[in-house]
């Protein structure tokens, strides 16, 4: 009862001020920062880091924009980048105050939507592909072929994770067309590419893991770090880079042009930026990150695991997705809709 | 003759519609009890019977914060709003009629009509201006919100009390000389008593279960049982959520029976 008493009296006084030495506000998605480096962080600085959750993109670009949110990072995705940076919301980053900037990947250091890294340093990342069991078919997975024109031995046993700018965009892709045309011909293409395939799909559905890894399903569309969990249960299963072209998603952190403390925050970002501290990241939210040398520090199973390795040859392929025109979006969400029919 | 007498159980399909809309409440809740149970990973195959999750949510750091945390709010929220909605309950029931008595009933309930979401953007918006002029970002913020959206929870039970008090006992009083404050202190008080509590826990559980409001509200580190539970989606939810959710509903079921046993007419 004490106990309780202390906390309740504790947490009344606590927040109360949003700026004070050695603390600092990061706004990031849930169950995505490892307390461990939290704890690791605050042990080498002296600086606690209240973490605080958000569960859309849209809902944490609305609070930081009302302004007054106390937050000094926030964590949007790729697409959210340039929204932030429009909108003036992020701080410039001064590269000179970061001496571990170096450490970012190439593939990573220079994205269309934040040139040089002027705003954002890379959290985690991640690949829509393919992911089949070999042992119901052993041709090439590194294809969109595999539910967008399916083989034989996949007909009736394939789930589409139902994310509408993954499908539509890499059957533009497919098609030889590009994310967010306006171009009807394609368009088209893609609608009958769609529609042809369904029947051929046993379901439309999130979670996969239980049903790739009891063969219940033979192949899916799926998150990279998905596969790697099914492969560890089932080793059959492989995860296909398509060569048509793949979605990437990036988180990226930013420091807020209001953050109350943006000293520690530099500290933070700088930090992050450690293979060791990076690699801290990726064991706890099972996702890649972008800095170059953290596999030596990550888990057995993770280090080799090649779900997280793009292919050299396939490097090229893969592309942000965008927050496409309004027109475009009209057209996705009509192919969309006539899909699920 | 009684049986001649208007009943809606003697229309066709009755029984039917009745199973039918309990069926849609409680099938899905029951479902989550289930899984919260589950010995395997899953929310979708079951790996037999087990109280892991209960163990791992009970030991989760972030879960016991956000409980203390939630539990702070819809006690202060509760109280507040209880006094508001008392003393609002006795403005509209205690004088005599007067202009406009509609048009105040209306505004006080009018966290019941408005959609939470318009709310939580005018205290977003509200808020943010109080945050940056004075940079305070402590949990007043929630309470103060809370208290808001609670007051009609709070108030219409006390109400329903009022309007069901026998009158005459508080004229009486003042017939024997009691003073108005008196005859409220020894008389309207104690009767009324039972609606206040009720009033009290069903705002108690408005406040724990918010989601919207919170979200948008929160300052930095202030997460409440649902918003942390809302922020489990992206990354995947195991059935720990489903054993807080089951503890969760318990508790609200624990409350709203007390608060029927309350407001329940003696025969």
């Amino acid at each position: 009862m004490k106990k309780l008493m202390t906390s309740v009296a504790l947490l009344l006084a606590s927040t109360a001020l949003a700026h004070a030495e050695g603390v600092l506000n990061l706004y990031n998605w849930g169950n995505y920062t490892s307390p461990e480096m939290l704890d690791k962080f605050e042990k080498e600085t002296g600086i606690k880091v209240t973490v605080t959750d958000f569960s859309s993109n849209d809902e944490a670009l609305a609070k930081v924009e009302a302004g007054g949110s106390g937050f000094d990072m926030v964590v949007p995705s790729a697409n959210f980048v340039g929204i932030y940076v429009e909108k003036g919301l992020l701080q410039e980053l001064d590269h000179s105050r970061l001496k571990n900037i170096g450490n970012i990947a190439p593939e990573w250091a220079n994205p269309e939507w934040d040139p040089n890294r002027a705003h954002t340093i890379p959290w985690q990342w991640g690949v829509t592909g393919t992911v089949v069991n070999t042992a119901v078919y052993n041709g090439d997975i590194n294809t969109s072929a595999i539910f967008l024109d399916p083989p034989e031995e996949l007909k009736g046993k394939l789930n589409v994770v139902p994310e509408m700018n993954d499908v539509i965009s890499m059957a533009l892709k497919y098609v030889g067309s590009d994310q967010c045309t306006e171009d009807t011909e394609a368009l088209k293409k893609v609608r009958d590419l769609l529609v042809a395939a369904k029947p051929s799909w046993v379901s439309m559905e999130y979670s996969t893991i239980d049903k790739m890894v009891k063969n219940e399903w033979a192949a899916t569309s799926d998150w990279n770090g998905s596969a790697m969990r099914q492969r560890l249960q089932n080793p059959d299963i492989r995860f296909g880079f398509p060569k048509e072209g793949f979605p990437i998603f990036m988180d990226s952190v930013g420091i807020l042009k209001d953050a109350p403390n943006a000293d520690n925050a530099y500290l933070f970002v700088d930090f992050i930026m450690q293979p060791e501290n990076a690699a801290m990241l990726s064991n706890f939210a099972r996702y890649a990150n972008g800095i170059a040398g953290s596999d030596a520090f990550m888990d057995a199973d993770m280090k080799t695991a090649p779900e997280l390795i793009i292919p050299e040859d396939v490097k090229d392929k893969g592309y942000f997705l965008k927050v496409c025109p309004p027109k475009a979006q009209e057209y996705y969400t009509a192919i969309w809709t006539e899909l699920n029919k | 003759m009684a049986e001649r007498r208007f009943s809606v159980t003697r229309l066709p399909g009755f029984n039917t519609i009745a199973l039918l809309a309990f069926a849609a409440i409680y099938l899905p809740i029951l479902v989550i009890v289930i899984y919260s149970f589950n010995d395997s990973n899953s929310l979708a195959s079951w790996g037999g019977f087990s109280w892991r999750w209960y163990l791992t949510a009970w030991a989760n750091e972030e879960v016991q914060t956000s409980t203390i945390r939630s539990l702070v709010v819809a006690l202060l929220a509760a109280a507040l709003s209880t006094v508001a909605a008392t003393m609002a309950a006795l403005g509209t029931t205690r004088r005599a009629k007067f202009r406009g008595q509609t048009l105040i009933y209306v505004a006080i309930n009018q966290p019941l009509m408005v959609p939470e979401i318009v709310t939580a953007v005018a205290l977003l918006i509200f808020f943010a201006w109080i945050k940056v002029a004075t940079g305070y970002q402590g949990l007043a913020y929630l309470v103060l919100s809370h208290t808001a959206f609670c007051i009609p929870f709070a108030y219409l039970p006390i109400r329903a009390r009022l309007e069901g008090m026998d009158a005459t006992l508080e004229v009486a009083a003042s017939d024997l000389y009691a003073t108005h404050w008196q005859t409220f202190r020894r008389v309207t008080l104690p009767l009324l008593a039972p609606g206040i509590l009720a009033g009290a826990m069903l705002a108690f559980v408005t406040s724990l279960d918010d989601v919207v409001i919170t979200q948008i509200v929160k300052s930095p580190g202030q997460e409440t049982l649902p918003t942390y539970m809302l922020a489990q989606f992206r990354r995947g939810i195991t059935p720990e959520i489903n054993a807080i959710s089951t503890v969760l509903l318990a508790l609200t079921i624990a409350l709203l029976i007390v608060f029927f046993l309350i407001t329940r007419k003696k025969d």
